[in-house]
């Protein structure tokens, strides 16, 4: 139950950024990042292993998914390691109140970062330091602009659909290995 | 709990990995197979969802461009229309020019065809404060010789008479003017009558009422009137047409016989006019009436001035004017010609 909302959800998302924000217009180049707020509401109600999975899985769809415009993998490994890092908090107030905000902002900054820092290894030509800040920064500033209006509604609906307890495995193909509780 | 985490590690670091492969394999040169074909099912997935979008967002798309262009768009659009009024204002003023022109065109051939002098004028005002005089204020007055009870005439036939003439302006009562009477003949049979305006506002296609003297004159619906002419010329130059019988009331026990004729002028659309100031030396006759259509049987008879046939052109037109009787020379075989024609008409 939770693994299929955890799906549906990353799979609309995946596909509103990809098809419908990326397309927008927006000033400066840059646009809000739905996948990530997806994947910061679903981690903070998930197993640390679930969240890897989900936060790979949305990831890797981002990178699989056109403009090809960096290596597949990249996004993947940052959601994966984002997801897995917000499953681990222990601290509940995270779950409540602004909590998921706080992460969500965490995680704006810390994933593009580190994608820029991937870039500067791999000796990616746009990653050039200075510069390349402010689309971090910028991009940082409108995911949290549009975050309301995400984690508004998925954190609840996540929570619910979770009981309250973090015993659900989202992945079914992770319950059935026995990775489960 | 302890076997929870080493298992949430395991499938991190296992995930991680499988993350730094692809990036490693993705950021070498060539095409990975194992990349290439991830990529390629991403776009196969992603087409139809992506022009879903397009279509369906396409009205949200444009008004988005329209927001975000809005700003110069203001100035732009305040620039083209005011392009658009000044092109069509010239294009109007062309219009009219080229209509004006034909007008004049018109005014300057029928007055060479009588050898009358014409001032040339512009109706001005149509409507009145009533409205139920059929009166134009034209730009013409007493200053370029128009008096009362002269004779305007437009490319088509009789407008009207000047009632009133002031410095610069005149008062014309048109022919359906109710309070109007011109004496009128009928082109083919000469009986006389009075065709009497009745309309009750200009333009409104009241046909004019035509009383013949006689009561033992017949019309019939097609025959042509053309004005009478009056002692001096004044009010009304003869020969000038006036309409044509479009209807004969034939009441039984009337004294005389009354019809409806319909004008020449179409008032609705009146322009450009000329007030006739002076008459030519010799008496003109008929000779402003244009040639009748094919269809009007015998009228050829008032063809009786044969030597001031109107010449053909408008710039022969300007000739007549300055030389009443002489015609165009260069048209004197297109003359022998015409008057050899109605002979064997005749």
């Amino acid at each position: 139950m939770k693994a299929t909302l955890s799906a549906l959800l990353v799979l609309a998302a995946v596909l509103v950024q990809t098809a419908v924000l990326n397309r927008l217009p927006l000033p400066w180049g840059i646009a809000p990042d739905l996948v990530l707020l997806t994947v910061v509401a679903i981690a903070l109600w998930s197993t640390p292993a679930a969240a890897a999975v989900t936060g790979f899985a949305a990831g890797l769809a981002v990178d699989v998914l056109p403009p090809a415009d960096h290596e597949i993998g990249r996004t993947a490994l940052l959601l994966c390691l984002a997801g897995y890092l917000l499953a681990s908090i222990r601290d509940a107030d995270m779950r409540w109140g602004l909590g998921p905000y706080l992460a969500a902002a965490a995680t704006a900054l810390g994933v593009p970062a580190a994608f820029l820092l991937i870039g500067l290894v791999l000796g990616d030509t746009r990653a050039a330091l200075p510069a390349a800040l402010w689309p971090v920064l910028g991009g940082a500033a409108l995911t949290l602009l549009v975050s309301p209006a995400v984690l508004g509604p998925l954190v609840p609906l996540v929570r619910r659909f979770s009981g309250d307890t973090r015993t659900d495995m989202p992945a079914p193909w992770i319950t059935a290995k026995g990775w489960g509780r | 709990m302890r076997r929870d985490g080493s298992r949430s590690r395991l499938v991190v670091g296992i995930l991680a990995a499988v993350s730094l492969v692809l990036v490693v394999l993705d950021s070498r040169e060539g095409a990975n197979p194992v990349t290439s074909a991830a990529r390629n099912a991403g776009e196969v997935a992603f087409r139809p969802v992506s022009a879903g979008v397009s279509v369906a967002g396409a009205p949200f798309s444009s008004a988005y461009a329209t927001l975000t262009t809005a700003h110069g768009a203001r100035e732009r659009i305040d620039a083209l229309e005011q392009r658009n009024d000044e092109l069509r204002n010239r294009l109007h003023a062309r219009q009219r020019d080229a209509d004006r022109a034909g007008r004049l065109r018109d005014l300057l051939q029928l007055a060479g065809m009588g050898g009358y002098e014409i001032v040339p004028a512009q109706a001005v005002t149509r409507v009145t404060a009533r409205g139920f005089s059929d009166t134009v204020t034209l730009d013409v007055g007493r200053d370029d010789g128009v008096r009362p009870d002269m004779t305007v005439v437009n490319g088509d036939g009789l407008v009207g008479r000047v009632v009133q003439a002031g410095p610069s302006t005149a008062t014309v009562m048109l022919v359906t003017d109710p309070a109007s009477a011109v004496g009128a003949r009928l082109e083919d049979s000469q009986e006389i009558g009075v065709a009497e305006g009745a309309s009750a506002g200009i333009g409104d296609g009241k046909p004019l009422r035509f009383e013949l003297m006689s009561a033992d004159a017949r019309m019939k619906a097609g025959q042509r009137l053309v004005t009478l002419g009056s002692h001096q010329g004044a009010p009304f130059v003869p020969g000038v047409p006036i309409g044509t019988v479009t209807a004969v009331d034939d009441a039984p026990g009337r004294l005389t016989r009354t019809g409806k004729a319909e004008p020449a002028v179409d008032f609705g659309s009146l322009d450009v006019v000329g007030v006739i100031v002076a008459g030519p030396q010799g008496d003109p006759r008929d000779s402003l009436l244009p040639d009748p259509p094919r269809d009007a049987p015998g009228s050829e008879d008032t063809e009786d001035a044969p030597d001031e046939q109107p010449p053909e052109t408008p710039g022969n037109g300007g000739n007549g004017e300055q030389d009443p009787d002489g015609g165009g020379s260069g048209d004197a075989s297109a003359e022998a010609a015409d008057g050899a024609d109605q002979e064997g008409g005749r």
